[in-house]
Parts: structure tokens; sequence; C-alpha cells
């Protein structure tokens, strides 16, 4: 474990939490290796990704990048448009295929987002579930939540326990899964972001994430105030606008304000969708009863 | 042991503290008597009176007086503030060992080598006594410090305990001792006075010393044998207790520490050895490598030891007295002998929290050093020294305060130090390896770290870094980076005090503090000659610190200062205000109160927060000539200024600082001619002409005067002048002045009056003024002088001004807010001169722009350099490599190969809720809505649900919580559970929380009745509605609050119908009859008390306006019974009275007050008593017969008649 300076580790941190224009601007590292350079690239090209950059990342990386990067470049286009979803997902399966390089975590941790973006867990399962970074074994926890398998999420976070029990990933993943188990473990998981918040910069993904928890523990009033911060810091971000609308459902506060901006600016988030299905549900449950 | 201060002299026989002050005797085989003080480290002084070595010496405990006896039989009393000896007492007749004050009467006790202890009263000085009975030399005497006892060890193998209680009894008075002298002579083998006690018998060789017990009946001797005795003694006996071995050689000396339960003795085989009193077990020993010690001494008061041998003496602790503390924001955790305290500053409260292990009794200083704690987690790191250096974490049940005495289960390891780096994490220092080890609280190790450099000890530094501490340097680690943030040249830094904000760090080392930032950056270094203690940070970023003598300040820029002077040691934990809380040696917490005003005014001058400044000026006393010298040392004369009330002092501030108006005002308060040209020559500087013709004008100094009005070309003022010179007669001052004004004339006038008629005459024919020199020539009776000829001429005239002003331009500064506050407390500064200062230029900002222009240029070619520059280096970016594709190695072919089979999904946290409940609302924040309306209808014939929609989206909507995740991966939603608490036990799903509570719809009904007061119907209506609308979907806890629904939908009920009665009243203007019957209607509404008498009044009114007067007045009965305002009370009478007059009812309505009724929510009209109806199966409405099977008018969900089992709305019901 101790040797060398981890060059990396700033930028590395501030892309797990949110801080991407902080990642990017923290990525001029000297006396890189290649491999540690590589993985700066994909690090700044995803914090673009991440902003939202799409075009900027595919324009970029020219062919004749490495297969990480490839597989970032992947990731913008399947994001940038509907239209392209097809094309890329026979692409990665390709590669995935292709024994020289399809053992790639980084390919493998795009091609575990892309499915997971498409649902398919089983799919993101193939080839995460080997880990191989932390980043896999965290994406491992996410696939596991979101399939409600909190006993196989705790056995992977276990797992990224025994490797460093202090990395950011296992943090946020222990916040995740306390999240997801709930009960006392909340307060577990706040005091997680709490302590992120005392150590690197603020970010709407903290800030969320203290809100989340004060949400959980029936706090609302605590988590508008976390909320409305996180509005501050990024007037756009799509969770900070769902958690909002959320928030001020509970307390009782208008939200319909929040969610019009929402649809406005993510037509694709997990919430503005739920409202969408759960209308059409009214209305057929109306037609049946 | 730790050692304070070490001297390097000839051998040291004698030693001894002053009790007070921080000195110590030291006498030396060479005859020298030394004064130290062992705080600065400074040898005080001298005595050089004995011949030959000085065995004995001993300081007064009040007087400032010390004894020494020496090899010149010689006793020597001294005076140490003046610097002499006071008397020698003769007697002896040998060497003598040692002298000693006694502790209350003016006593001296010596021991000899001619084998008898005396006793002399040195006011009187002479001796009282002669104890003899010792066969051998004396080698030491010592009173009991309470009883009248003295104790003698002698190299004739015993201890002798005497008794001299006679002798306190004959010294009544002093002339008693001289009388006294003769018979004790004759009795001088007699030894009446002073008689031996008890012999102790049991040492095999000489003895070198005893010594009494402080408090309990014992006495410790040490002799030649190399043992130690201890014997205890009673009123009648006195015997041998223990023998402590292990001493090399010769014991010299040996004592009973006064604080601890120790002896310490020293020998002649160079070491110093500690002993368990008690237990009589030998503890530590401290050897040196050549020297041997020969005295020991105790100070009185302190926990302090000193030991002389060959070549010097050591001043020493055995044990560190400093608690081991950690503050934790409002408390303070420390430890006070085997507990661990907490102390909480708002409320001044100590409690004992758990017990911690006692340090082990087998070795000195093994106590707790440092403590670190984590708020969170309510977790303890004790530190000490115990195995080399090991920790115990202790965690501290959150119920046990004030529990018990059981010893808690302690996590234990070992490591030269460890902190808390984070919540949950401590760091422990693994000194051999130079690692630091990362560990739980499970005392597991997480991460081990290397250190970059070779560290002797750790501090905190803020979440996940360390402060590593070498000998020589500081550095700032980061934990998870393995990097170094921050470096610093700092040798022996034992302590680190960070500020509450982390963003400063002080270091604190025995003899210096060093501020740095957080990055370890050098702010500033301060040196203190006495030791320093403590520290700490109060709000306002000024670090508060002790020394061993004073609590004392420093500003972030360095300047240092004392607070207050304390009396013994004591470590500040925190600052809060004007209060220092502290510990001190017994881990007792006091607060101390300061006064702060100093170091403020400092600071704020130094943030340049003026306004601070003044008002502290104003409202306290802060004065006096330290004050100003320092602010004149810090540039601000401008503020020193506020202080002074010396004119001549406020004269040469104003004229440091440039405030020529207070100058002025101070000038002429003192009037006096060096002050008023020191004024004009600031005021010249400055340009303000104003003030230097006043100046001028004030010392009457003409010459210049003329001088300036020439160069400014205020020619009115110099004819003046020359006008006011002529008057003085001041033929030259006249003369200068017609030169500079040109005027020629005059200056022929002038020389003619002055008889210089040659003078006068050529200047007159030189300008040409012919007649007048016509004139002249006459005078001088033709006797001209010759012109020279051949040269042109032309007068000198002074060049015209331009433009004649007052002042030079003066630039407009800003006021600056002494100016402005100095208004109030300054003086009256004379206001022409405030006029004269705005100059009459008017152009003043000029020079402003061109400067502005300036810098505008020289920017704009700064900026295409940099422009050049960037283009150079785009030219480099072409030839950036392009990485070569990289063969990556396989790393996870075997795992992934292995076959993995996906787990099945699980339950979603919905779908549970919705196996789990029969309430509606739980089931359509699960997002089924099917099921939902299934249940409503079921429980409440609800059938119309369109209504119902936006409710239902909200309550699906609030259900879950989005959780940002990995990047760009999609977020998880969490579903938000009813009824959190801490102690809920993980993976157990409650109920989701709904958006809708019933202190909400309590809130809307509270926002309904204040619409209706306000005759907003129909707001009111929306709102009653929107409750109505929202009960169905409620859930809430208890079955109370069920009864509570219930009682809710019948009173919204009846505001529904009423206010749909009233708004249909509104429309029907038409039908008079119609109206009158609503409006009565409304009244029979259950409204508040309030509305109700609104509605009564609008009935009667109208119903009296329709003349309908036994109906209205029917309603004044019932508005009167409602106990309404005095003007509807009047007209309600009124109405009565009228009715009275003229029973009638002038229209028939459908409405008979004296049969009850209910009203029917869809047709308005009234159904008696015993007439059929049907009801809503939600709110309880009633309806006509005919209405069956329709939806519910008022509430707008139900079928009206239909079955339905009730409202469900809390799990209470269910079970």
């Amino acid at each position: 474990m101790a040797g060398a300076p981890d060059l990396l580790f700033a930028l590395r941190n501030n892309f797990y939490i949110g801080a991407f224009q902080a990642a990017i601007n923290s990525a001029d590292v000297q006396n890189l290796s290649e491999d540690d350079a590589i993985e700066r690239d994909c690090l700044v090209y995803r914090s673009y990704i991440a902003l939202g950059s799409y075009q900027l990342v595919i324009n970029e990386i020219d062919s004749s990048a490495a297969t990480p990067l490839q597989a970032v470049k992947l990731l913008a286009l399947y994001l940038l448009s509907a239209d392209n979803k097809e094309t890329v997902i026979s692409s990665i399966r390709e590669w995935l295929g292709d024994a020289a390089i399809g053992n790639n975590p980084i390919l493998r941790l795009i091609a575990g987002i892309i499915f997971m973006h498409e649902q398919d867990y089983n799919e993101v399962l193939k080839y995460t579930n080997a880990g191989g970074t932390m980043e896999l074994n965290a994406l491992n926890v996410q696939v596991f939540l979101k399939m409600h398998r909190s006993d196989y999420a705790e056995k992977q976070l276990r797992v990224m326990q025994q490797i460093d029990e202090d990395h950011t990933l296992t943090q946020l993943a222990t916040a995740w899964l306390n999240l997801a188990v709930g009960g006392s473990k909340i307060q577990e998981a706040y005091l997680i972001f709490q302590d992120f918040s005392e150590k690197y910069q603020m970010t709407s993904l903290i800030l969320n994430g203290k809100a989340v928890c004060c949400m959980h523990m029936g706090n609302f009033d605590e988590a508008e105030s976390f909320l409305l911060e996180a509005l501050n810091k990024d007037a756009k971000d799509p969770e900070t606008l769902a958690n909002l609308v959320v928030c001020c459902l509970h307390l009782g506060k208008p939200s319909s304000r929040f969610l019009s901006q929402l649809k406005l600016s993510h037509p694709e988030h997990m919430l503005v969708k739920r409202v969408s299905t759960a209308e059409e549900n009214f209305d057929r449950a109306v037609q049946t009863v | 042991m730790l050692t304070k201060f070490e001297t390097k002299s000839n051998r040291v026989k004698g030693l001894s503290f002053h009790s007070k002050r921080p000195w110590i005797l030291a006498s030396l085989h060479s005859g020298v008597i030394q004064l130290w003080d062992y705080r600065m480290g400074t040898l005080i002084d001298r005595f050089e009176e004995h011949d030959g070595p000085v065995r004995g010496v001993n300081f007064h405990k009040s007087q400032p007086l010390f004894v020494s006896g020496g090899d010149d039989y010689k006793i020597k009393v001294w005076n140490y503030k003046l610097h002499r000896c006071l008397f020698t007492l003769l007697g002896h007749l040998d060497y003598i060992r040692t002298v000693q004050f006694h502790h209350e009467s003016p006593w001296i006790v010596s021991a000899s080598d001619d084998q008898t202890i005396r006793i002399w009263n040195w006011q009187s000085r002479t001796c009282i006594s002669v104890l003899t009975g010792h066969n051998h030399y004396v080698m030491c005497a010592l009173f009991h410090p309470k009883e009248d006892l003295v104790v003698s060890a002698s190299l004739d193998q015993t201890v002798r305990v005497w008794d001299i209680g006679v002798l306190r009894k004959k010294s009544v008075s002093p002339a008693d001792d001289i009388l006294r002298l003769g018979q004790m002579n004759t009795d001088f083998f007699g030894g009446v006075d002073a008689v031996v006690k008890y012999v102790l018998e049991g040492h095999d060789r000489g003895v070198n010393w005893a010594s009494f017990h402080p408090t309990l009946p014992l006495i410790v001797s040490g002799a030649d044998d190399r043992q130690i005795k201890i014997w205890r003694m009673n009123d009648s006996k006195a015997w041998e207790v223990d023998t402590l071995r292990g001493h090399m050689n010769n014991v010299s000396s040996v004592l009973f520490h006064s604080r601890q339960d120790i002896i310490v003795s020293n020998s002649e085989d160079k070491s110093i050895r500690v002993w368990d009193a008690t237990k009589r077990t030998a503890l530590q020993t401290f050897r040196r490598e050549h020297d041997r010690f020969w005295i020991l001494c105790c100070h009185p008061e302190m926990n302090l030891l000193a030991a002389g041998h060959d070549s010097g003496m050591i001043v020493f602790k055995l044990e560190r007295e400093r608690p081991a503390f950690s503050v934790s924001n409002n408390s303070l955790y420390y430890v006070k002998d085997r507990f661990l305290q907490l102390y909480e500053y708002s409320t001044q409260k100590d409690t004992q929290i758990i017990p911690i292990r006692r340090p082990g009794s087998a070795t000195l200083n093994q106590g707790p050093k440092t403590l670190s704690y984590s708020p969170t987690e309510n977790a303890v790191l004790i530190c000490s020294d115990v195995d080399g250096g090991s920790y115990e974490l202790y965690i501290i049940p959150k119920d046990s305060f004030n529990k018990g005495d059981t010893v808690h289960e302690a996590k234990r390891g070992v490591g030269g130090s460890a902190v808390f780096v984070a919540r949950n994490r401590f760091a422990v220092l693994e000194k051999s390896t130079n690692q630091v080890l990362v560990k739980n609280l499970k005392n597991e190790i997480v991460k081990k770290s290397a250190l970059p450099i070779v560290t002797d000890a750790i501090f905190y530094a803020g979440t996940g870094n360390l402060l590593c501490k070498a000998e020589d340097r500081v550095i700032i680690f980061d934990l998870q980076q393995r990097m170094i943030l921050g470096d610093l040249q700092a040798s022996f830094v034992r302590y680190v005090v960070w500020s509450s904000d982390m963003e400063t760090v002080a270091l604190l080392s025995k003899h210096s503090i060093i501020i740095a930032d957080k990055r370890l950056v050098h702010r500033c270094t301060l040196h203190e000659t006495i030791r320093v203690k403590s520290g700490s940070w109060d709000d306002n970023g000024v670090f508060i610190y002790t020394t061993l003598t004073h609590i004392k300040y420093c500003l972030p820029n360095g300047d240092c200062g004392i607070i207050k002077t304390v009396d013994v040691p004591v470590y500040i934990t925190k600052i809060s205000g004007n209060n220092i809380f502290c510990l001190d040696r017994d881990g007792k917490n006091r607060s101390i109160v300061i006064d702060a005003t100093e170091y403020l005014f400092k600071l704020s001058l130094l943030k340049k927060r003026y306004d601070h400044v003044m008002s502290m000026i104003r409202n306290s006393e802060l004065c006096g000539q330290a004050m100003i010298a320092y602010l004149q040392q810090k540039g601000f004369p401008e503020v020193a200024l506020h202080f002074v009330k010396d004119e001549r002092t406020r004269f040469n501030l104003a004229l440091e600082s440039g405030n020529i108006q207070i100058a002025v005002a101070s000038a002429k308060e003192i009037d006096e001619k060096d002050h008023w040209y020191k004024l004009g020559v600031e005021a010249l500087r400055q340009g303000n002409s104003g003030i230097v013709e006043y100046a001028y004008q004030r010392t009457k100094n003409f010459e210049r005067l003329s001088f300036l009005y020439l160069i400014t070309g205020n020619l009115d003022k110099l004819s003046k002048m020359m006008k006011i010179a002529e008057v003085k007669n001041d033929v030259m001052g006249q003369f200068h002045n017609a030169l500079y004004l040109g005027d020629v004339k005059e200056r022929v006038k002038i020389l003619e009056n002055a008889g210089h008629l040659p003078l006068a005459y050529v200047t007159a024919k030189t300008h040409g003024l012919n007649d007048i020199a016509e004139g002249l020539a006459d005078k001088l009776e033709r006797n001209v002088p010759v012109l020279p000829s051949g040269r042109s001429h032309s007068l000198l005239i002074p060049p015209t001004p331009v433009l004649c002003g007052g002042d030079w331009p003066l630039l407009r500064v800003m006021k600056g807010i002494f100016e402005g506050g100095l208004d109030s407390v300054g003086r009256d500064a004379p206001e022409e001169y405030e006029d004269a200062a705005d100059a009459d230029w008017g152009e003043d900002l000029d020079i402003v722009d061109v400067e502005n222009i300036q810098n505008g240029d020289v920017s704009m070619v700064s900026e295409n350099d940099e422009a050049h520059e960037e283009n150079e280096e785009g030219g480099w970016d072409l030839e950036d490599l392009e990485l070569p594709v990289d063969v990556e190695t396989p790393r996870a072919t075997t795992a992934r190969s292995s076959v993995f089979v996906a787990p099945t999904p699980g339950m979603p946290v919905s779908q549970i809720w919705v196996q789990k409940s029969s309430l509606a609302g739980e089931h359509a924040a699960a997002g089924n809505f099917d099921t939902a309306m299934r249940l409503l209808n079921r429980q409440l014939g609800i059938k119309n649900f369109k209504p119902l929609k936006s409710f239902f989206l909200d309550l699906h909507t609030g259900s879950h919580t989005h959780l940002p995740t990995f990047p760009s991966s999609p977020i998880i939603s969490l579903a938000i559970e009813r009824g959190w608490s801490e102690s809920a036990s993980p993976n157990v799903r409650n109920p989701p929380a709904l958006v809708f509570s019933f202190s909400q719809l309590e809130d809307k009904l509270k926002a309904g009745y204040k619409a209706t007061t306000a005759g907003k119907f129909t707001e009111a209506l929306r709102v009653f509605m929107s409750i109505l609308h929202t009960i169905p979907l409620i859930v809430v806890e208890t079955r109370r609050e069920v009864d509570e629904v219930k009682e809710l939908v019948i009173i919204v009920k009846e505001y529904v119908l009423g206010l749909q009665m009233e708004l249909k009243r509104r429309e029907v203007k038409d039908d008079p009859v119609r109206q009158l019957e609503l409006a009565a209607y409304f009244t029979h509404c259950n409204l508040q008390l309030p509305h109700l008498r609104l509605a009564l009044v609008n009935a009667m009114s109208l119903c009296f306006k329709a003349g309908n007067l036994i109906t209205a007045s029917n309603f004044a009965r019932r508005l009167l019974e409602a106990n309404p305002a005095e003007a509807h009370a009047q007209k309600a009478r009124s109405v009565i009275q009228a009715a009275e007059r003229n029973m009638r009812d002038a229209i028939q309505l459908n409405y008979d007050f004296r049969n009850p009724f209910v009203v029917c929510g869809a047709t308005y009209v009234s159904i008696y008593r015993g007439q059929k109806d049907v009801l809503c199966p939600y709110c309880g409405s009633h309806f006509v017969v005919s209405q069956e099977g329709e939806i519910c008018a008022v509430c707008n969900l139900s079928v009206v008649g239909s079955d339905a089992s009730g409202l469900l709305c809390s799990p209470a019901q269910i079970r």
C-alpha cells in the first residue's frame, strides 16, 4: 500500500464526489507514467461527459486513442442522442468479445454504465461482476442496489472495504447501501456525507446525499436548506431539482416550478418519467374502476 | 525524569529552593554560593565570602535572607536583596555540614563535625542551644516541618531525634537568650534544654542524611552502608520499619517527596533513585556517567527537585503535570486521576464519565500524555508512555455518565502516539518502522502508510491528514494521497494548536511559538525566554498562550504582549470572549477573565477595521505611553493622535501624520515660534499656502511672507506687505517688496527716502523715469553718477502669475474614518482653513485620469506580450506525442471466465408497501393506483376519482428520493419511509412517508376559516374542498387521530355545503324567496361562532329588508345568543323591537326554524326530521332520495347512497 505518492488522487477524488470542473482543473499533473496518463485522460473526458459536453469528448478522442479512451467516447456517443444507442451497443459488444481488449476495466465499466442505462442488469453484471477496480466494484454495488439486492451489495462492499476501507468510492458505496437498507444506517450515511463535506469541496452530489439522508430521517426542513444550497451551486442539476420536488411536496410547499424546470432541462429524468407513467397509470386505473 | 535546568560548576554540596520565586541557591565546594533563576536559566548572583567549601545553604521562607555554613566553621546570614552578608555566627569548632532556618521561630539549626548540633537565634544573633550526644561528625540536622523536633544523622551510625520544645518556652524574649548563654555554657554537658528523644540504631556505617516525612511520623535515613532505612515513631518510641537496598555506594541524601508517596535518594554511586514509600520497592533509577551525587533538595511548594553532583546540579521533575485534554465544541474531555472527565463550558459543569486504567505504579511518568476525542463516535484515545509508548481506546457508552467504578474494557495497542484522523479512524505512529497505522474503532489495522520523514510524534491536521513532527521540521501528510501537503522548519515542536476553522496552526515548542497556515506556510515566529505551556485561538484569530508565568497574546502579524500574570502554570483549553478556560496542574477547571481590549484594539488596527478602532477609542480607557509608542511605531500616528491630550505631543503626531488642521489647532494652543515654524515647513511641503501664510503671519516672519506672496503671485498682499514694511520703518523689507512688485517708482522713492540719492537717481534714470531723475539730479546738485553705457537694460519684473490661487492643487483624499470621527473627539479645527484646503483649482482629479491612461497603456502592452507568448506555446502543442495504443494486460481473465450467475432482482420497497398495507394513501404512494382506487371505492364508495388525480400523483412523486451515484450512471431512487428513529433496525421496511399529513390539513383548515371570515367564499370553498379530497389518502397513527380525522370530515363538509349555498344564493339574485331560504339554511350549517354570526347578520338583514320580520327576529335572537359585536347587537335588538310591533312574514319560505331539519347537499332544500333521505358514504351529507346513485355534490367523490365500509386511515384501525 505504502509507496509512491498517488499523483492522480485529487483528480480521481474530485471526479467521484462530483466536482467535475475541479477534476478537470486538477488534471495538470507532471511526470505521469503512461498508464496513469491514460487514466488521467479517461477521468478528464468522463468529467466532461458528466458536465454534459458530449460533443467535445467525441471530437477530441480520435480513432488512434487507446482502448479506454475509445470506450469513453462510446459513452459520450451513447448519451449524446438516442439514435446512437444501437450502434454503440453493438460496437461495445463487439469489443467486449475481443480477447485482446475485452478485459480492459474501463471498457467493462463503460459497458456496465451503458447497460445500466438500458436497465439490463444481468448484462451489466456479466461484465462487471468480476470487479478488478474500485470503480467496477462500486458499480456492482449500485447495480445490486438497483436490483433491490442489498445482500449482494453488502458482499460486494465488503470486498471493497478489504481493499481500501477509506477509499472515497468505498465510503460512497457504503453510504448508498446504508441509505438503501435504511433504519439506523441512515445516520451513518449522513456521517459519511458530512465527512465529505468537511474534507472536500461542497458539490451538489454531497449536498444531495446529505439532503436525501435528512429526508429519510424525516427532517425535511434541513433537507430543503441543503437542496437550496445545491441549487445555488448549480441551478440545473437534475437530482437537486428532483429532490426539491419531493422535499417541497413533503413540506406542503408548491413544487410545480421545480418539476417543470426539470421537465424542460432533463426530459429523460427518472422523476419526469415517473410522473408521466403515473399519470398514464391513473388514467388507466380510472377507466377500470 | 524531566530535567528543567542544569548547571555546570564546581561540586555542589548544598542546595535550597526559594519558596516563591523561581530561584535556587547552590553552595559549591569552591566556596562560592550561586543564586540561579532556574526558569530563565540565568545566574543572578554570586556570594563569595566563605573560605573553603560551603556545605549547607538554606533560604528563609519569608524574609529576604539565606543562611550558609562552611568549612571555615562560620555560619553566615545573608540578605540577597542587599547582596551582602549581614552577620556571621561563630561557635562551631569544625566543618559545618548543614544549616536550616526554622519555619516560624527565628532559629537556625546547624550540624557540625565538632559532633554538636547548635540552634541559633538569628535575631539576637546568639546560639541558644547546643545539642550534644553524637560521638562522631554530625552530617545533617533538620527541623521537623511542624513539631518541635530535630532529626540528626551522624557518622556514629545513629540517627537521633531531639525534642526542642523547651527552647520555645524559654525563648519568650530575646533578652532571655543572652542570659541563658551563660547558663547554657554551664550546662554544656548537661543538655537540659534540648533532649534526645530517640536514638535510632540500625545502620552499620555512618549515616549521612535523615529527614522527616512532611505529615506522617516517619523518618528516612541514608548511610554509608548503602542502605536507606525508614523509621516510624510515636509518642514514646521509635523503631525501624524497613530497609531499601539498591544503592551501590554511600547514600548521600534521602527524602520523602512532598506531594507523592515516594522516597527519593541519591548517592555517590552516581544515581538518583525513586522508591515507592508504601510498597518500599524501587521504582526508577536515573544515572549519570561521571558525577557522584551529594545533595538532594525538594521545593517546598512545587513539584520540583534539585540534586547537586560533582560538576554542577540539576533541577528536575519526576512526573509531567500537564493534564491530558481535548476540546470538542463546547466541552472539554480530560483525565484527572483515574477518571475521564467532561467539562461543559456553557454550564461550567464537571462530570466524571468513565474510570480509566490506573497508571501503573511500577514506574513513574506513565500517566496519560495526550488525549484525542472523536465526537461522533464518542470515543477517546489516551496515549501514555507505558511500554515505551502505547494507547488505549475507550468508547464511552451513551448512558454511562456517573456510573460505577468498573473500568471499561479498553482496546490497547503500542505506538508512539495515536490520534483520531477521521470520525472512526485513528492513526498510530509505529516508530520502529516509521509507519503510520490507520485503525478503525475495533482496533483493527485498516491501512499502513510509510512516513516520508523520521517522525517522533503525530498530531491531527484535519480529516485524513497528519501533522508529523521530526526533530527539526514538521510536515502535513495526506494519508490518502500519501503526499506532503506542507513542510516547515521547526525544531522540537511539542504541542500543536489548530484554530477552530482549521486555517491556522500554532506550533509550540519549549521557548518558541510558530504560527503557520494550514499548508504550513510560515506566518510568524515568537521567542519566549520563559517556557511556553499552552495556547488556544480566540474567535478573532488571536492566539492566546500561557507561559509558566504569564498569559500572553500573539496577533496574526506576530505582535505579542502580556495580558495577565498568573501565579501558577495553567493550560488554556478554550477562549470565549473575555473568558479564558484553563486547567491547572491539579486538573481543576478554572476560568480567568481577561481584559481583551488591548489586543482587540491592535487587531482591529491590523485588520484596518477603523470603525472598531474608533469605537474602542471612544468607549474605553485605552491610554498610555506604551500604546502611543506602539501606534507610532506601527505607522498609525493619526490614531495615536486621539489618545493624546498634551498639545505638544499632539502637534508632533499631527505633523507626523500630515494632519495640518489638528496641527494648526495645536499650534494655536501652544503659540510658540518654533511650532509655528515647523507648521509652516509642513504646510509648505504639502503645498497648503494658506496655512503657510498663517504660520508666517503668526511668527511675523515678513521676509518669508513676502517671498511666499511673490511665488504665489499674490500681488495685492505683496503691496500690503510693502506698506507694512513702510509702517514698520523697515527700509530693506520695503525695498524688497518693491523689487518683487517691479514698482520702480516706489523703489526710487524708498532709495530717496533712505538717503541713497545716487542709487535712486541711477534707478530712475535706468528705467527711464526722467522727470524723477531730473528731480533727483537737482537734489544731488548735478553730481550724478555716470551710467555705464553700451548696455541695454530691462526692468526685472517678476513674471505675472497666470493664476493667483491660495493653495497648490491638493489631491482629494478620502476622509479617513479617523478624521471623520475626530470632529467629535478632536478640537474645533478653524474653518477658514478647511475652506482653503478645498483648492480653488477645481480640476483636481485630472492627474488621476492621466495615470489611468498610462496604466491602461501599460496593461495593453503586457497583454500583447502575453498573446505572443501564448501563440508560441500554441506552436509547441502540435508536437505533442500521440500515445501509442496500449496493449492491456488481461487482469481479471480468470475471474471473468468463471461462471457467474446474476442474482434475481429483489422486491422493490414500494411493492412491500402494497403487500403490507390496506390504506389507500400507501397504495397510491407506491404507485399502485388501481388498488388504491379499489380500496377507496370499497371503503368510501368513491367513484369519481378525477378530483383526486393531483393528490395521487403528489403522493407517488413524493415517495422516493433521488440519490446521485456513480458519475454518468443512472441514479438510485430510494423509498422514504415513515417513522424513522435512530434505533430503527436496518432492512426492516416501514410504510411510506406520505406527503400529506394531518397537521397540514389543520393548517389548511385555519386558512379556510380565514378566507371565510374575509368573505372570500370561492377561495374558502377551494381550500375546504382540497381538505375533503386529501382526507381519503391520509394516514395517521393512532385511533384518537382517526377520530379527529373523522371529525374534520364533518366540519369541512358543513362548510363546503354552507359555502356552496352561499355562492348559489348570490347567483339567484332575481329569486328573493330562494335567496332568503338559502341564507336561512346557511345559518343552520355547523359553523364556527364568528362565521355563524356573520351568516346570521346576513340572513337577518335580508329577511328584515324583505319584510319577513318574524324570521328576522328569530335570526336576531340567535345572533344575540351568539355574543355578537356591539354594533350587530344593537341592530339585532332594533330588529326584534320592529318585529314585535309588526309580527308578520311578507314572503312564505320553505323554512321552519322550529322544526329540526337538514339541508340536501344537491338541491339545497330542507329535509325535516322524519322525511326520508340518503347519505353520502364519505362526507355524510344528506340528500333527498332522488339523488341516490349520483355523485355526492358536496365532496364530489362518492356515490350517494352506496355501500361502504367507512374511512380507513390508520394501521391502528386494522390491528
